[in-house]
């Protein structure tokens, strides 16, 4: 299937990209079959994610998958942040083919990592 | 937005002049070339005209070209065909380890079959040395099977030695010994003369050298014996079954016959865009890597890694800014092989899975070089930001 228009505006104009000084949840996760590797940083307060920021290094649908991470889960509660599934991801997305959906696990994973590390 | 396709590799655009002198064969001219009466006699004409201009692409005869449905079948029809043929003298086969997957494909059907293969390394360079075909030839080898050019990186292979060589293995006594080169990549953009090379076979394809796709040729040297792969009809003097795609071969035979008399020019201009687009790139972008011996190597192709940043991201960044290229990595279900072709040169995964392909044609413009130029600094730079493989280099320094 072809990439939505969404996916390719989150190809052209990443959103939340970067490192995040002050960050107090961090963590990187790398599929380690394919070598595709996602950064999320969060500073989280009073149970809320303040500010997510992502780097992406991989195919394009996870550069896709790491920009709609990190503008989902910003301002979002804990809680609702470890609700988030995969295919809310690719549904954010505008849909994604089955052989790439990888991507969204590869975020969902990163996203419960940096949760779990926050201090 | 602009669209610059740098993808010639791939496919190419056909030619308005091969247009012209395949359409009367889609309408009026439409017969079966196996008919004997008018229309069939008409459509025989067109296609033995066809068969003579390819023929003097490449220097051999007309009736040493079979005509296939493309460079696949050629390639499959050159290796299976000889080696049911062989069998019986040998089960060794010499190849290399940058083939393209219709060679791959057909080698490794054979090496389930029980056949041996000794895959000649490429070295940092991306070409075969004659001495390793040398050492790896052996009293039961009946196949040699090396690329003229490799289609990802272009680079030029050793083919006029390596059939002098075969000549001589032949001289001394080694009868049963068939050479074959995938010249799929090569026709129409460096010259090809069968004679030269000494090669029994040759795999042509139209679509890359501005004719049809779906038509494609393998030359058969005279005396030299294959087996068919399409069985069932009589087409091609019995060794290639199916009625003739009698529009697709004359276009065949127009895009040879324009690829041979304009193949210096082409050439020429060709080469210079690319060199423009290659100096351009390396004043503007730091780190990155040109795979594969720039001196030897196809005067289109440019094979580039960019670190820190993956192909396929690259690829569809670049797409979306209306530039067309190709990466040889590909990812699908969480399984990445990058390149098989840039890691054969020793370089690694990153690297690997970083390589770009841009390939140029006749049809291209220095504004389209340049616009590529700009698409690709910003793209990369626009990736690096984003790449966590930066950030550690900038840790590191």
């Amino acid at each position: 299937m072809p990439y939505s228009e969404i996916f390719n505006d989150h190809i052209a104009n990443p959103r939340n990209a970067g490192e995040l000084p002050g960050a107090n949840g961090v963590a990187e996760e790398t599929n380690p079959v394919c070598g595709d590797r996602l950064r999320l940083s969060l500073i989280i307060k009073n149970g809320r994610i303040e500010t997510a920021r992502f780097l992406a290094y991989g195919c394009a649908p996870t550069l896709a998958c790491g920009s709609v991470l990190a503008m989902t889960v910003s301002g979002m509660r804990i809680d609702e942040a470890l609700q988030l599934t995969r295919k809310q991801l690719v549904d954010e997305l505008g849909g994604l083919a089955a052989q790439k959906q990888h991507a969204a696990a590869l975020a969902i994973e990163t996203l419960r990592s940096a949760i779990s590390n926050s201090k | 937005m602009r669209r610059v396709y740098l993808d010639h590799s791939a496919t190419t655009p056909l030619d308005t002049r091969v247009l012209e002198a395949m359409l009367p064969y889609l309408t009026g001219t439409f017969g079966n070339a196996s008919s004997v009466h008018m229309f069939g006699q008409q459509a025989r004409e067109a296609i033995d005209k066809a068969r003579r201009q390819l023929a003097s692409l490449i220097n051999a005869r007309a009736n040493e070209i079979i005509f296939t449905s493309g460079g696949t079948e050629a390639n499959n029809l050159a290796i299976r065909g000889i080696c049911q043929i062989a069998e019986s003298h040998g089960r060794h086969l010499i190849t290399s380890e940058i083939e393209h997957p219709s060679v791959r494909g057909a080698v490794e059907q054979l090496e389930k079959q029980g056949w041996e293969v000794s895959r000649l390394q490429v070295y940092r360079d991306g070409i075969v040395r004659v001495d390793d075909v040398r050492q790896a030839m052996r009293p039961d080898t009946v196949l040699v099977s090396v690329m003229t050019a490799n289609n990802e990186i272009g680079t030029i292979q050793p083919i006029a030695e390596i059939g002098a060589l075969v000549s001589e293995e032949r001289a001394a006594g080694h009868r049963h010994l068939w050479f074959h080169t995938d010249a799929v990549q090569a026709a129409g953009r460096i010259p090809i003369d069968v004679q030269a090379l000494g090669c029994d076979l040759l795999s042509l394809s139209a679509h890359k050298i501005y004719g049809p796709k779906g038509a494609g040729a393998l030359f058969v040297r005279r005396g030299v014996r294959v087996t068919p792969q399409q069985v069932g009809g009589h087409q091609e003097r019995e060794r290639r079954a199916g009625t003739e795609p009698v529009a697709n071969l004359v276009g065949f035979g127009m895009a040879a016959e324009l690829a041979r008399s304009e193949i210096t020019d082409r050439s020429e201009y060709i080469c210079g865009l690319r060199n423009r687009f290659e100096r351009e790139l390396e004043t503007r972008i730091p780190e990155i890597v040109f795979n594969g011996n720039r001196k030897h190597r196809l005067p289109h192709l440019s094979n580039i890694s960019f670190r820190f940043v993956e192909g396929e991201g690259l690829l569809i960044h670049l797409d979306l800014n209306g530039v067309a290229v190709s990466t040889g990595s590909a990812c699908s279900s969480g399984t990445l092989e990058p390149s098989p072709v840039i890691r054969a040169l020793g370089h690694n995964d990153e690297l690997a899975r970083g390589s770009i392909r841009f390939s140029f044609g006749k049809n291209n413009t220095a504004e389209d070089v340049d616009y590529a130029v700009d698409a690709v600094t910003r793209a990369v730079e626009s990736l690096r930001a984003l790449s966590p493989l930066t950030r550690v280099m900038v840790l590191d320094d």
